[in-house]
């Protein structure tokens, strides 16, 4: 019962939804944007109440409780990155026009309790929180993926998600079911001593390795790894911007964290033979994220196929499975953040231009010169593409740095019956993704650099000439607020990276 | 014939395959959901199964059981107002029919 209070930001939150709700009832719809201010404040509030425990405890480790989730500093990271991409979220929320005002409790209730199922899971270390926490974050996000009620490409993608999300889910499910029956217990630690508790004579049955193997699919389907990722840039395309940034960043650092914790520390992919099938799925993943995304004209499509590459890269670290992994992918996962809800933010700005006719676009096309008409945004856009690309000295480098080395460092000391091949294999595959990607992150930049602007509205090339210059676009304050936000992690953690890779490697030493 | 918890992770694994058949393989967003809930309830046949064969003494294999069967409802309850939506929008609930999105 004492341990209750470690529980704080999450029974605060989930309490805040509950009122979020009640007071979107309650409430008139031209109050609306009063609720979103109010769930960004709760979240930093959360933020602050992680952050203060983790300054008290002063790098000690923290109190474990009973076995089923534990807090300790890498669970806290995790919970950090999260809240921290809700607040800019939020943020986005309150510039972005096509969100109905009269439902704005519903969509920040859904928001918070999606955020609660994350934090939740990246402490959890029980099978049956594990799939709970999953089906808050899935459940949620469904919601959030069709909340422009209007618009078919919003239902169409909602229902694409909800289908892909349940499927994964149920062969989780089986999973679950097999691993309590071959270890009779849903725990992944002792319940005893509340330690690393590995079932040495189960990790050898059939039974257990495929219950693992159900396992890691259900969490594939949600980190978007490779063969398991066609829902994606559906799901993206059709939800409203905001979302989309929200879904391809903290469901995925967070079933990241989960998945880091699982095979990484308490079930060691190499302790059940999965690391050569978990080094093709990270190879897969990049090589199809980075080749599809080459040919995408949607900005949206384009983004969210580059999310499904920047989680290859951040598979490496889980591969190599060594102290330095982790840290690679925890460092990696924050940074990750920033310059993906970054790009997001610039698309926004772009695309929907706080208009509520709906008429802005996201075809590559209408980042046409954009230079001319906002050159603080096109600047902005670069960095972070810039950052995702992996180019110094911005923040991606630092983090693409650390996953190569932990796949050359796990390379060199490879044992256990492992090719040192599929490490160093990694870490090349990775580097010539990294190349490719350039590539069409520099397309959007060649677009708003070199050529001529034109109405930014067409689904359709525009004449190249005549017609008025289109008009200076203005972007909200919030939405500079949360590019700030992101420019400076990026610009920040890439030029001075110190501090960051002490609290990251403070993490790792506390892990069970 | 006495039963045997090998008859019911038979039946368990069978339910599961027919669901995973029947999820790939339809064309219907209902029949499709049909099918996924056909998957979650081979996972609670399993998990009662080794609760009632191999643990005897526990319940956690009964309560998990029960978590399962209530998140599957709620799933189920967000699917059929997607459902709805998409049918009120588009007068379609056919997968083939969902084709605003692709490249």
């Amino acid at each position: 019962m004492q341990n209750l209070g470690l529980l704080a930001p999450e029974i605060a939150l989930s309490l805040l939804g509950l009122g979020l709700m009640l007071a979107d009832i309650l409430a008139p719809a031209k109050s609306s944007k009063l609720l979103y201010h109010f769930a960004w404040v709760a979240a930093a509030v959360a933020l602050a109440l992680i952050a203060r425990g983790l300054s008290v405890s002063g790098g000690l480790p923290l109190p474990v409780s009973g076995g089923l989730w534990v807090v300790d500093p890498m669970s806290q990271f995790f919970k950090l990155a999260v809240l921290l991409s809700v607040i800019m979220t939020v943020m986005l929320c309150l510039e972005y026009g096509q969100l109905p005002p009269a439902q704005a409790g519903t969509f920040c209730a859904l928001l918070i309790f999606s955020t609660v199922g994350m934090m939740l899971l990246v402490s959890a270390t029980d099978m049956l929180l594990v799939f709970v926490a999953l089906e808050l974050i899935s459940i949620s996000s469904f919601v959030l993926t069709g909340f422009e009620r209007r618009n078919r490409k919003s239902n169409e993608g909602a229902i694409k998600y909800f289908l892909f999300g349940a499927f994964s889910s149920a062969i989780m499910v089986y999973g679950i079911s097999l691993y309590y029956g071959a270890t009779g217990t849903t725990r992944l630690v002792d319940p005893q001593s509340a330690g690393l508790w590995l079932p040495a004579l189960q990790t050898k049955s059939p039974v257990f390795t495929l219950a693992m193997l159900f396992i890691l699919l259900g969490f594939g389907f949600k980190a978007a790894m490779a063969p398991m990722h066609f829902w994606v840039p559906d799901a993206y395309e059709g939800a409203p911007l905001p979302v989309a940034a929200f879904l391809s960043v903290a469901p995925k650092i967070a079933t990241i964290g989960v998945l880091a914790r699982v095979y990484m520390v308490l079930v060691p992919a190499a302790s059940l033979g999965f690391t050569t099938l978990l080094a093709l799925l990270a190879m897969l993943t990049m090589t199809v994220g980075n080749t599809v995304a080459l040919f995408q004209d949607n900005v949206k499509r384009l983004l969210a196929y580059s999310s499904i590459a920047q989680a290859g890269y951040i598979l490496i670290g889980i591969v190599a499975g060594t102290a330095l992994g982790i840290q690679g992918v925890l460092l990696y996962s924050l940074v990750y953040v920033a310059m993906n809800l970054g790009a997001f933010a610039v698309v926004q700005a772009v695309g929907d231009n706080g208009s509520r006719d709906g008429l802005g676009s996201y075809e590559l096309a209408a980042f046409d010169g954009l230079a001319q008409r906002s050159l603080s945004l096109a600047l902005f856009m670069t960095a972070f593409l810039l950052s995702l690309a992996g180019l110094p000295p911005l923040a991606g480098f630092i983090g693409k740095f650390y996953l190569f080395a932990a796949a050359l460092s796990a390379g060199r000391s490879a044992s256990g019956g492992i090719s040192p091949a599929v490490f160093y294999g990694l870490a090349v595959v990775g580097v010539l993704n990294s190349v490719v990607s350039v590539y069409y992150y520099m397309k959007i930049a060649y677009h708003m650099f070199f050529l001529p602007a034109n109405s930014g509205k067409g689904e359709r090339l525009p004449s190249k000439d005549g017609g008025p210059l289109p008009a200076a676009l203005h972007a909200g304050p919030y939405l500079y607020g949360c590019l700030a936000v992101a420019l400076a992690g990026v610009l920040y953690f890439g030029i001075y990276p110190d501090p960051l890779i002490a609290n990251v490697q403070l993490s790792v030493p506390h892990l069970p | 014939m006495n039963l045997s918890l090998g008859h019911y992770l038979v039946l368990g694994a069978a339910l599961f395959l027919i669901g995973l058949f029947g999820a790939l393989t339809r064309r219907n967003v209902i029949g499709i959901l049909m099918s996924i809930e056909l998957m979650f309830n081979a996972a609670n046949i399993n998990l009662a199964a080794f609760n009632h064969y191999l643990h005897p003494g526990g319940v956690t294999g009964m309560t998990a059981a029960l978590f399962v069967i209530t998140v599957a409802a709620a799933e189920v309850v967000v699917g059929l107002a997607l459902v709805l939506t998409i049918y009120r929008n588009s007068a379609t609930a056919y997968v083939e029919d969902f084709h605003l999105l692709k490249g």
